[in-house]
């Protein structure tokens, strides 16, 4: 693909344009336990869950920041002047038609509408606080698959979010769990009953609009015995001078025999801090698997996890993380075995470019009792200027002397044989470039459906452009 | 109350999420427990130079109370507390100006019962050559033995520590600093202290300069061995290596945390970190965090691995197919996990003695 064609397909940070805000309510920015008690009442909550988000917002005053990654970046976040809560639409509608017409033509623009008929088995769409669209196919929905919004899961189903919410990450986990406990709104909904293979994708589309925005939605995936589901999210965000706040926590439950792959391309506007909690159980021989795509945001700290509880369970994380100018991606992934005979691979690709930085933060844990676990860690890194930094900080803790457990890195530039080679077929010294970055990113370019992959390629290209010279 | 000692106490104590501090705390690592003391009662150990043979040396010099700088500045907290505890006075080893031997010196460090520390410093002269070998002993309750170096244009110092405390607790700070085109080969081999904390730390800011360190470390009965070593490229044109090989057997717990920095404007700098360990026991522990820092991009390559795992079975299967009994093919196994860093920290001569050192905790390992 040439940059002419990359442009035409993409555009500058083509998602970075704004809609004139639309809101019904509009909370005043800053946090206090009454904005908490008022998100629960507007949203006509039960007690418990009320009860759960004032404890989490006292937690969230007191807990410090964490001690690792880009403190002074962290300690930037004025927390004061984020919006907490902003409804756009009074209604999540099933008919893209029913949704307000600026919301329709953001999401229109985004091709949301296309792709859902054209391969999804369901969608959900977010603006801002809420979900506005929502939409699963009947035959799911006949063999009794779950497909919500957060908000409409905890009204239709309270018992099984009450089982399951904060099972997976309490809000005492870190300082951001706690915050998004307190005032999470919107995320998805889904239980898929046993044995039900759902084959095709089910999607969630996240976007900011406003400014000092703060998106907090609360993802609950629990996936019965011997079931499976593909569930993709994409983000954006337009491009502001002020910063956003988007703090997601994702929970994910696979019982016996069940496989959740959760797929993600992060492409929010240079500013938006991105602090996200993510994390699943994996029972007896269930598989998680994370496809992490972290493409955009001014810093995003995320660490997909996953507790290995059941003997024979697998996990695997493939992340990408490309760090342009102004930007930090500290990424990375968790895995806990604790039960033996559970395999997990993780592979972390990351791209440094204009002065970006990427980080690699991992931890691989073995208990005691887990016998035979194999763990594979791989960490490739390039550098593509001089202004650009890389770095990996993974952590091993083996406990059981049966455990197999391997770790490498390498951070390397563009081989200049490679550019050469390209360019003696025709190409340019960007294209070339260009091709290199995403071969490199193939192993993960090749996990996602095609129309992802495909986007993400015309994406790398576009930010390949100006590389040379 | 000394300036040293006065800058140590304003500090305060690290705090567990620091890389350094994770695994074994400072209050664990300090002689009291106490972090907020500097304990009264310290000696010097007892150090004396030989060669292998046990023959005077002649050239190279050893002058006590002498008052040096750390090369470069390390962990606040054990520059400072090493720094207060040693009232700032070292003793400085000279190599002189090429200055060269086959024969390598031994240090002989022999400590009471109590608590002791010493600072020392190494300074190779230019074009020198020189294979030092460190054997720590005794039964002292606490060792803190910082360890500075700076070494000459063109210098090679082969440098190896065998700890063989045999109960007590070992903190060593070393800040080592290599000058142009010179050649650090540093190895650790640990087979003692029932507490070890090192802070090992490398400076290569000299064009040309060349590193490689190695580690052969034996973990027994409850044993908590904690090894950090930073190596930073500063200059152009470096190179470092580090090789680190743990056996855990017992209760003991093992600890390999790395930081490899690669500073904007080291141009072609060739770095890379191995940490294995061989895991022999149920209730063995073995962390490792070999942690990547790289801010230029135009570096020959930089990478680091590592790898857990148990004696391999196939492995012991086919030793056991030539007659071994099954422990027999363990410990042949294990042996020779160990020697494969053992091996690379000097001559055949060196390798001979290090053998010979170890050889009685090999059996200590056998036994736990």
């Amino acid at each position: 693909m040439t940059m002419e064609e990359a442009r035409g397909a993409v555009g500058d940070y083509s998602v970075g344009w704004h809609d004139p805000e639309h809101s019904t309510i509009r909370f005043d920015s800053g946090l206090s336990e009454e904005v908490v008690r008022k998100i629960s009442e507007i949203k006509n909550e039960p007690a418990w869950m009320t009860e759960i988000r004032v404890k989490a917002y006292h937690h969230f005053t007191k807990r410090d920041m964490p001690g690792f990654g880009d403190r002074a970046a962290l300690e930037g976040i004025k927390f004061d002047e984020v919006c907490y809560y902003l409804r756009s639409s009074d209604a999540t509608e099933k008919d893209w038609d029913d949704v307000p017409d600026d919301i329709r033509n953001t999401f229109d623009r985004l091709g949301i509408p296309e792709a859902e008929q054209k391969w999804l088995s369901g969608v959900t769409a977010q603006y801002e606080s809420e979900a506005v669209y929502h939409s699963i196919r009947e035959d799911l929905e006949a063999q009794g698959v779950l497909f919500l919004d957060m908000d409409s899961g905890l009204k239709q189903y309270p018992d099984i979010v009450k089982k399951y919410f904060c099972s997976v990450i309490p809000y005492q986990d870190n300082k951001f769990s706690a915050l998004n406990t307190a005032v999470w709104s919107g995320g998805s909904f889904i239980y898929v009953p046993k044995g039900v293979k759902v084959e095709m994708p089910v999607q969630a589309y996240f976007r900011i609009n406003a400014k000092n925005m703060g998106q907090f939605e609360r993802t609950l995936i629990i996936a019965d015995e011997g079931s499976s589901i593909h569930y993709v999210e994409g983000c954006t965000a337009p491009t502001y001078s002020t910063d956003s706040l988007h703090s997601a926590v994702v929970e994910l439950v696979a019982l016996d025999g069940a496989h959740i792959r959760y797929s993600t391309i992060q492409n929010w506007s240079a500013n938006v801090y991105n602090l996200v909690t993510k994390r699943g159980i994996a029972h007896r021989d269930a598989s998680i698997e994370w496809i992490d795509g972290n493409i955009g945001s001014k810093l995003t700290m995320k660490y997909p996890s996953v507790i290995l509880k059941g003997e024979g369970a697998h996990a695997e994380v493939i992340s990408i993380a490309y760090a342009g100018k102004g930007q930090h991606q500290d990424a990375g992934a968790k895995v806990h075995h604790l039960a033996s005979n559970t395999t997990s691979k993780i592979l972390s690709k990351s791209i440094s470019k204009d002065g970006g930085r990427g980080s690699y933060r991992g931890m691989v844990t073995v208990a005691s009792k887990a016998e035979n676990c194999k763990l594979n860690v791989v960490c490739d890194a390039l550098i593509l200027d001089d202004q650009s930094q890389t770095d990996t900080y993974p952590t091993m803790e083996v406990a059981n002397a049966s455990a197999r457990c391997e770790h490498e890195a390498s951070v390397s530039k563009v081989s200049d044989d490679q550019v050469f080679y390209l360019m003696s077929r025709g190409h340019s010294e960007e294209e070339a470039l260009a091709m290199i970055v995403n071969g490199f990113f193939e192993p993960f370019t090749r996990e996602l459906p095609m129309e992802y992959a495909v986007e993400l390629n015309k994406l790398m290209a576009l930010e390949m452009e100006g590389s040379i010279g | 109350m000394d300036n040293q000692v006065e800058a140590y106490l304003s500090l305060d104590d690290p705090p567990k999420s620091d890389h350094l501090w994770r695994y074994t705390s400072w209050q664990r690592a300090h002689p009291t427990g106490d972090s907020g003391s500097i304990p009264s009662d310290v000696s010097i150990p007892n150090l004396k130079l030989r060669d292998i043979n046990g023959e005077d040396v002649e050239g190279v010099t050893l002058d006590f109370g002498q008052k040096l700088p750390i090369p470069f500045d390390g962990s606040p907290t054990s520059d400072a507390f090493m720094k207060a505890i040693t009232h700032g006075k070292a003793i400085l080893m000279t190599i002189p100006d090429n200055w060269n031997s086959d024969v390598p010196l031994v240090l002989e460090i022999t400590t009471g019962k109590g608590i002791e520390a010493a600072h020392i410093h190494i300074k190779t002269g230019r074009h020198s050559e020189v294979t030092i070998l460190t054997r720590i002993e005794g039964d002292c309750a606490w060792l803190g033995l910082l360890r500075t170096a700076e070494t000459g244009v063109g210098s090679t110092l082969h440098d190896v520590v065998v700890n063989k405390i045999r109960h007590g607790s070992l903190l060593r700070v070393d800040s080592f600093k290599a000058g142009r085109d010179s050649t650090i080969t540093a190895g650790t081999v640990s087979a003692g202290s029932k507490q070890t904390k090192a802070d090992i730390r490398y400076m290569l800011d000299s064009t040309g300069a060349n590193l490689k360190v190695l580690g052969s470390l034996l973990a027994a009965e409850r044993m908590h061995l904690d090894h950090h070593i930073e190596i930073r490229h500063v200059a152009p044109n470096t190179y470092s290596r580090l090789n680190w090989h743990t056996a855990c057997s017992g209760r003991s717990t093992s600890v390999g945390t790395g930081m490899l920095k690669i500073d904007k404007g080291a141009k072609l700098a060739d770095a890379g970190q191995l940490f294995h360990n061989l895991l022999l026991s149920e209730k063995a522990k073995a962390n490792s965090i070999p942690e990547l820092e790289v801010e230029e991009n135009d570096v020959v390559g930089c990478g680091h691995g590592t790898a857990n795992g148990p004696v391999d079975e196939s492995q012991r299967f086919y030793l056991m197919a030539r007659g071994l009994s099954e422990k027999e093919s363990e410990d042949a196994l294990v042996a020779a996990f160990l020697n494969s860093t053992l091996s690379q920290m000097g001559s055949e001569l060196v390798h001979a003695w290090l053998i010979k050192t170890v050889e009685d905790a090999l059996d200590g390992l056998k036994q736990s």
